[in-house]
């Protein structure tokens, strides 16, 4: 990757900014390479790491989530600190390759170690799916649960109005009965739906975020 | 560096860094001057710019260099003023470290 494919991708990358950061992002990383000269355009891109990185790092700041250079700097850190007490003079050498090496390190190992397990894999595969098929449902029936309490009230209703010439006071009673069922399955139809409003996103974030963090590491 | 560098002291250093030029400074030249002090990496230093930056601590003017607009940052009285602080919190806090280190803790 050159210093142009670097520029474009973090300009893409921050496409979804307002306009005025992007531009300050995008100016300050040009002056940058234009600063550290062609000379040292390599070094500085394999520093940076990736663009996705660099954009990650001014996106994290402006939006003010948790993740923060602190993080990345602990990691660069940590594996400096370990190269450096095992592999000694090779660290150098070593940190060239460093950012697609352990992602990629990490893939193979996962997929390996998933495939020589797999029956006990495939077990949990099918409990986690299981157990979330399970909770989807629990909350579609309270759903309609809700909704047959509110058909059952306005169907006394029309019942208790409907025998009101004949028995007015067993009318009065049925219909009042009626009533009130149906309020109550409304206001549960409209809790339950609102239960599943905030409960389903929920499950599907955390387990969106539960396959990314192997590969992007903690809170994304 | 074994020790981790915080936020605010990332915020402190950088602000003396640019504090030095009066005439202010640039991107690189402020990333090359923090690294020699404390690791950190050529990403880090951006953010930390835009936020002192929004937090009027900071100033930046472009300035015509080698055909192109280079940007520059300059402290403000208020990032001045916080650079104050700053200092003065960390000197108490290394006098206490040094106490704890060469001192000894008194019981």
């Amino acid at each position: 990757m050159n210093r142009m494919e670097f520029m474009v991708e973090l300009e893409r990358l921050l496409a979804d900014m307002p306009e005025e950061e992007r531009q300050a992002a995008v100016q300050y990383y040009a002056d940058y390479f234009a600063d550290a000269g062609e000379a040292n355009e390599a070094d500085v891109i394999r520093e940076l790491g990736s663009p996705e990185k660099a954009a990650e790092s001014i996106k994290a700041d402006y939006y003010g989530t948790e993740f923060n250079e602190a993080d990345y700097e602990h990691k660069d850190y940590m594996e400096k600190y370990r190269q450096k007490s095992s592999a000694g003079s090779a660290s150098g050498e070593a940190g060239k390759s460093r950012p697609w090496t352990s992602n990629t390190l990490k893939l193979i190992l996962i997929i390996a170690i998933a495939v020589v397990l797999w029956p006990v894999t495939l077990g949990i595969a099918l409990a986690v799916f299981g157990i979330a098929a399970a909770v989807v449902c629990f909350f579609a029936v309270l759903v309609i649960a809700s909704v047959a309490i509110l058909i059952a009230g306005g169907v006394t209703i029309v019942v208790g109005l409907a025998v009101a010439i004949a028995v007015p006071p067993a009318a009065l009673v049925t219909a009042g009965i009626g009533l009130l069922m149906f309020v109550l399955g409304l206001i549960a139809t409209v809790g339950t739906v609102k239960l599943c409003i905030i409960v389903y996103p929920a499950m599907l974030r955390g387990f969106v975020n539960l396959c990314r963090r192997p590969f992007y590491g903690k809170a994304v | 560096m074994v020790f981790n560098t915080g936020a605010a002291l990332l915020d402190a250093i950088v602000l003396a860094v640019v504090s030095r030029e009066d005439e202010g400074t640039y991107g690189y030249k402020i990333t090359q001057d923090v690294r020699r002090v404390i690791e950190v990496s050529e990403s880090t230093l951006y953010p930390v710019l835009r936020r002192l930056q929004k937090d009027e601590c900071l100033e930046v003017y472009d300035r015509q260099f080698d055909g192109r607009n280079r940007r520059y940052y300059k402290v403000t009285s208020r990032g001045m003023a916080q650079l104050g602080l700053y200092k003065s919190e960390w000197k108490t806090y290394i006098q206490k470290i040094n106490e704890i280190f060469e001192g000894g803790v008194t019981a």
